[in-house]
Order: structure tokens, then sequence, then C-alpha cells
């Protein structure tokens, strides 16, 4: 199972080559590689070099300054350029507090100079000239760089004198620092690293616990869903679980309200739900919603009504329990209703997410159906059919549930109160539901088909079988699709008051942010013009005349993916994902 | 010696060598603590702190001049983050005075005072910058 995720799609598209629409085929085509990169404690020099690099280049300035001027923009190289071209050099070196001076000046120091700090005498050779030509001696400026230092000030200490803005020269404070305590200026270091994940909002930190160390940077767009090399899947804007398709808002919201609200609905939301026929407790012990009692009675789990024994799953779609109805006639009170409403979503958020651990015991189960199949004596080989089908379901339980909690924000009348009539809101809530329905009634298929015990078929009926779960996969992929459209562009893209971002689907789940390389370093500490320093090749081909137009300046060698990702967003995919657990086995 | 001490050591000379030369200012050091330190300052002329006499306590961290000393609350950047330690205890009294002379209406500790400033009435806050100084900085009559 190790290269499984590799194989997974490429075998899937060939299994499904000729039994499905093209269009599928033309969306597993982006995003090849992951934009978003761990980075760890080795690799967080490598990380930053790149930025370094470029304004170092585009500048000719040292390393620290360019970290100056970069700590002063939160990496925002662009800006940073942005500024340079419109204000100019000098205004920007000013601003940062960065000051250039020319090897003179630095030179000849007589014999004895007075610091003003200490208003002592002191031979030449204990002073320190900082860049912006300010003097003192060396004591008076390493308790300085210590004071600031402790006080977490590091990435900007400035002269010690009077209203000079200048920010004092990195080197000098490493050397005159660690002279008198080595600890500190280790600790110095660190801040300065540590500031391209603190001061940049493209980077963050793993918000693991106990901390994994590492940071993930993202290429263009915050509002997406990562998975860090630690195993933890989160959203990147606001840090929590992966939430899509809610928003952070939303998401914050509901698991507030979850907390606040779980005594009433603790035991509302039991483990057991009651046969509609004997009345006796059910346990569901599967992960398909369709239960049935000892007694023979089968039922919905989701709404604990009754149904078919002998039921088709094309019924179960027919069935609508997934939409809310307001009870008019009861006219029960409000907070009533706000709680029925509540439990309502509540619970179906509740029956999918436990549906989605219980289906997580699934991957065991099914890895064992598979190992038993491949032994048996078959024209069947390829059962990437079944794997892939699992995590076809996992993503798609998970975009469900997740669906839940939305529907009670965006048709609740709290959050989006303003933003459309009831009209409206109908209609829109009566389009999404049908999506819902559709994906609900294709998913709960798909749990079916996979917890068949398929080892023990015939050949025929595991072909049978295959067909449905590799029919039901793409079903499933495409009605995610279109209800992130629908969210994305009917619910959320005309709102007026109120921004809601979400990460977009992801078909093949969370991205896995991947290692920087680290030889990537050696090549450009080694400032040979190859292909992937791009950047600095640039800088210098620009000075030389070539159109710069290009826009090859902001472009790194993945960038070019960027923009056709960009636009795939335009049509509302959003990510899903499968929690640590599921993804640990791999 | 502590590296405060040494330099307050050589304020406290600095201070008594200028006494002359900086008569709106008197700068004492307590006899026992060479960290605390009380300032009168006079009032300057042409304002409505003139005649008033204003009495400071200065108390000195360990860790000056690099950072600066606590003393009443003056909203006054240089006491706060644009401290440098250049700045002397008698450089301070000398910006408080300008402070004195030409108030920050966008930053005043007194609200009222400021927002008189703000709406442009000169005359409003001189008379109660007049008032504050005689109820406070004065001496009491009979």
């Amino acid at each position: 199972m190790e290269d499984y995720e590799e194989d997974y799609y490429s075998s899937d598209r060939d299994s499904l080559d000729g039994l499905e629409n093209e269009e599928s085929d033309v969306q597993w085509a982006p995003s090849k590689g992951s934009s978003s990169k761990v980075i760890t404690k080795e690799s967080l020099l490598v990380a930053q070099r790149e930025d370094l690099r470029r304004v170092m280049d585009l500048l000719s300035i040292r390393e620290h300054h360019a970290r100056t001027l970069l700590i002063d923009y939160r990496w925002d190289v662009e800006k940073l350029f942005a500024v340079l071209v419109e204000k100019g050099k000098t205004f920007l070196f000013a601003e940062a507090g960065v000051t250039l001076v020319g090897k003179h000046d630095l030179g000849s120091s007589p014999s004895t100079v007075m610091c003003n700090i200490c208003i002592e005498d002191v031979p030449g050779t204990g002073v320190t000239k900082m860049n912006c030509g300010h003097n003192f001696c060396n004591n008076c400026w390493t308790e300085h760089f210590i004071v600031k230092i402790n006080e977490g000030q590091s990435k900007r200490i400035r002269c010690m004198a009077h209203k000079c803005n200048a920010i004092c020269d990195e080197a000098i404070v490493r050397n005159l620092v660690r002279r008198r305590h080595p600890n500190l200026a280790e600790k110095f270091d660190r801040f300065l690293l540590e500031s391209y994940i603190d001061d940049n909002k493209m980077v963050k930190w793993c918000p693991s616990t106990p901390h994994c160390g590492n940071a993930i940077r993202v290429e263009d767009d915050e509002f997406c869903e990562v998975e860090c090399s630690c195993g933890l899947q989160f959203c990147f804007s606001c840090l929590a679980d992966a939430h899509s398709p809610c928003s952070c808002l939303m998401w914050e919201l509901w698991t507030k309200k979850c907390r606040d609200e779980s005594e009433t609905v603790n035991w509302i939301t039991v483990h057991t739900k009651p046969c509609p026929k004997c009345h006796k407790p059910v346990e569901k012990n599967g992960g398909c919603n369709l239960v049935s009692c000892i007694c023979g009675q089968a039922f919905c789990w989701l709404c604990g009504g009754a149904t078919g024994r002998d039921h088709t799953w094309s019924h179960i779609s027919g069935h609508s329990c997934g939409r809310y109805k307001e009870d008019g006639e009861k006219k029960a009170e409000r907070a009533k209703r706000d709680l029925y409403r509540y439990m309502h979503y509540h619970n179906r958020y509740k029956a999918h997410t436990d549906s989605f651990k219980l289906e997580s015991n699934l991957k065991e189960t099914i890895r064992e159906k598979v190992s038993i199949l491949e032994k048996k004596d078959s024209t069947l080989r390829d059962f990437s059919w079944v794997t892939n089908g699992l995590h076809r379901l996992f993503r798609s339980r998970r975009v469900l549930s997740y669906s839940y909690p939305l529907a009670f924000y965006i048709f609740g009348d709290d959050l989006f109160k303003d933003e459309m009539t009831n009209e409206e809101r109908e209609i829109k809530q009566h389009l999404f539901e049908d999506q819902q329905q559709q994906l609900e009634a294709n998913v709960e298929k798909l749990s079916k088909y996979l917890e068949e015990p398929f080892d023990q078929f015939t050949e025929d009926k595991v072909m049978d079988i295959r067909m449905q779960v590799i029919n039901l996969s793409v079903i499933t992929d495409n009605l995610c699709k279109k209800m992130y459209e629908c969210i994305e562009n009917d619910l959320l893209g005309s709102l007026q008051f109120g921004i809601h971002n979400i990460a977009p689907y992801q078909s093949k789940g969370i991205e896995k942010a991947t290692e920087l390389s680290v030889c990537w370093n050696t090549i450009v500490t080694d400032t040979q013009k190859c292909p992937t320093s791009e950047y600095h090749t640039n800088g210098i081909v620009t000075e030389s005349g070539r159109p710069s137009g290009s826009g090859s300046l902001d472009e790194s060698g993945c960038s070019s993916r960027k923009r056709p990702r960009k636009e795939s967003l335009g049509f509302g995919a959003i990510d899903l994902n499968l929690p640590p657990e599921v993804i640990d086995g791999n | 010696m502590q590296a405060s001490r040494a330099r307050l050591f050589k304020e406290y000379k600095e201070v008594q060598r200028e006494k002359a030369a900086d008569p709106d200012i008197q700068l004492v050091c307590d006899d026992s603590n060479i960290f605390k330190w009380t300032a009168l300052i006079k009032g300057p002329s042409e304002t409505p702190f003139e005649g008033g006499v204003f009495q400071l306590a200065f108390s000195v961290p360990e860790q000056y001049p690099l950072q600066p000393p606590q003393t009443g609350e003056i909203c006054l950047d240089i006491l706060k983050n644009a401290w440098s330690p250049a700045w002397t205890l008698q450089s301070v009294c000398r910006a408080i005075i300008a402070l004195m002379a030409h108030p920050e209406p966008d930053s005043p500790l007194n609200c009222d005072s400021g927002n008189l400033l703000r709406s442009g009435d000169i005359r409003g806050y001189q008379s109660m910058a007049r008032m504050y100084t005689r109820l406070a900085a004065m001496p009491k009559k009979g």
C-alpha cells in the first residue's frame, strides 16, 4: 500500500476509460504535484532563500539587508518590488531602516571615543559604528541587543541614537551578543529565521499538538486545506480541523454551538435509535445508513423512518429525509423551532461523521477482502477500484457531513438574514437540498456496495460490484463538484454583506504538502544559472534589457501551474479530506 | 559596578557641573538611592504653566539607560517606545518642558484639555491649564 496514492488516480483513470464522460478526465488533470510545502526546522533557511535571493539580486544588496527589507514587508516580495518601482530605492531603504555605507566610512577610528550611552571614553577598538554612522561602545551595544532580544524584538533592533530609524546590522548583533551570551545569539538567529513563518501570511505553523515543528507554505490561495507531513489536516486559513465546504466563520460558530448545546443534544443524539416497529434501541455497527432491526424492520438511520424490507437504493434516493421541513402548523415557539432546526442539522451532521468513523474501520476489512480475492485464481487482477471507491466514499462522506452545518447557517436566519428574501432562500434551499440528497443517496449506495462480502462472491458478481463501485465513485465525485459549484456560485457567490471563503473541492482529497527539497539550496547558493533558480537569473536578465513585462519576476518554476489552478477554483471546487487516522495507514 | 549605576553617577556629576546652565530644571538625586530622582521643573514662560513649579519623581530601572526612567503619567513618546539610551534624565526634563509649551492635542493625558485644543478653543484650554497649575503647582496663598 505504500505507493498507493500515486497509483490511485492513474489507474482509476485507466479503468474508467470509455466508461465515463470526458469531463471527469479533464478535472483529474490539473494540480499535479502539490503547491503547498512543508517547512521543517532544517529547510527553513532554504525556504526563505529564494525570496532573499530575489531581493538581493534585484537590489544588489547583501543577505541581511534583504532580510531586513523582507521582514519590513512581511515577506511579500511583490509588494516590496511595487514600492521600489513606485517610490524608489532610497525611500524603500529609509522606510525599512536599511542604511548602506561605503567601506570608507567604517575604516579608521580615532584612538579614543566618548560613548554617549555610558559617557565613558572608550578606546577605538572597543567601539562599533553601525551602518547609520552612529558610534557607541561595544559594551553598550551588547547590553542594548540583549535587552531587545529578551523583549522579543530581535527582528527590528534599532540603533540606540535618538530618532535613528536604522535597523542594526544583524552580523554585528550576532557577533557582539555571541561573545557574552552564545545562547542568546542562537535565539536571535532563530527569531530572524522564524520571521519567515511568523510574519508571512503565506506560511503558518502546523497547529499540531504536541507541535511537530513544521510550518506549511501555500502558494497562492490562503483559503485551502492542507496536510502536514505529520499527518495533521487543517484549514490553512483558520488553523482549525479541515471543514470545507463550511466557511471558517460557520465552522467556528458551529463547533461552539455544538459544545454549548451538547447537553441538550446529547440525549437525542445517542448512539442508538429506536426501531420504528418494535421500538427497541438499535445500534449502528456499519457505515451504511440503512439499518435493519433484529425484528426484521429496516429503517433509515437518518430520519428513523421505516423503509421497505426489500428496498432498492433508488427508493432511498427518493426518500427526502435530508430536507428540513419547517413545521408551520404546530406554531411551535421560536426557541423550540430553532432547537429542532438545529437538531435536524446536527443529527445529520453527526450521522455522517459517525458513518465516517465506522467506515474508517472498513479500510482494514477491505484490505483483507482484497488479499483474499488476489489469492483466488481469477481473471480479475486489478483491485484498485476497491480502494479507490473507499477513498471516494471517505471524501464524499466528509463533504456530506460538513454540508449540514453549512446549510444550517446559509438557510438560517441569523448569519445570512439580510442576504436573501424568503423566496430566494426557499429556491436556493431546494436547489441545494436536491444536490445534497442526490449525493447522500449515492454515498449510501457506495457504502453499501463496499460493505458487501464480495471476497466470497463469484467472479461475475464481483465484476458487477466493480462496475457499480466505479460508477458510483465517479458519480459521487461529480456530485461533490456540483455541490461545491452550487455553494460557491449560487449560495456564497451572491453575498453582499459577508464574505465567506471556502477551501476548494479537491477531488483527490486534501493536498499533502511536500517537503522542500534541500538540493535546491545548493543550486541557489552556487548561483549557477539553472532552470530552478529562475528568480535570480531573471533579475540579471532583466537588467540586460530583456522585456520584463512577461511577469516572469513573480513566477517561480511551479507558478505556471498556479494560474490554471486559480481559474479552476472559479467553479466551486473545495477541499475535502481524510482524517489523519485514515491516511496514517498509507 | 552595574552599568546603570555608573551611568547615573556620570549624569549626577554632569548635573552638578551644569546646574547654572539650565535654571528651569532642578534635578536632585535621592541621598541613599541613586535610582530615585526628583526633578523640579519651572513652567515655561508665556504658557499657562508659567509661574508653576512641577515636581516629578523618577524611578530608574536597572536596565537604564536601555530602558526609560519611570515617572508619573506623561504621554511622551520618548518615555515609551521612542526611548533611546542616548537620552539622559536632564534631557527628558527638557523634553517635558517642550511638551508644556507645545501640547500634543492628539495624544492628551487629560482628554478634556485635548478636546478643547482640538476644537480650537485655545482660551478654554489655557484657562483650564492655568487652573490646574494654580491648584497643583503654585504655593497656596494664605
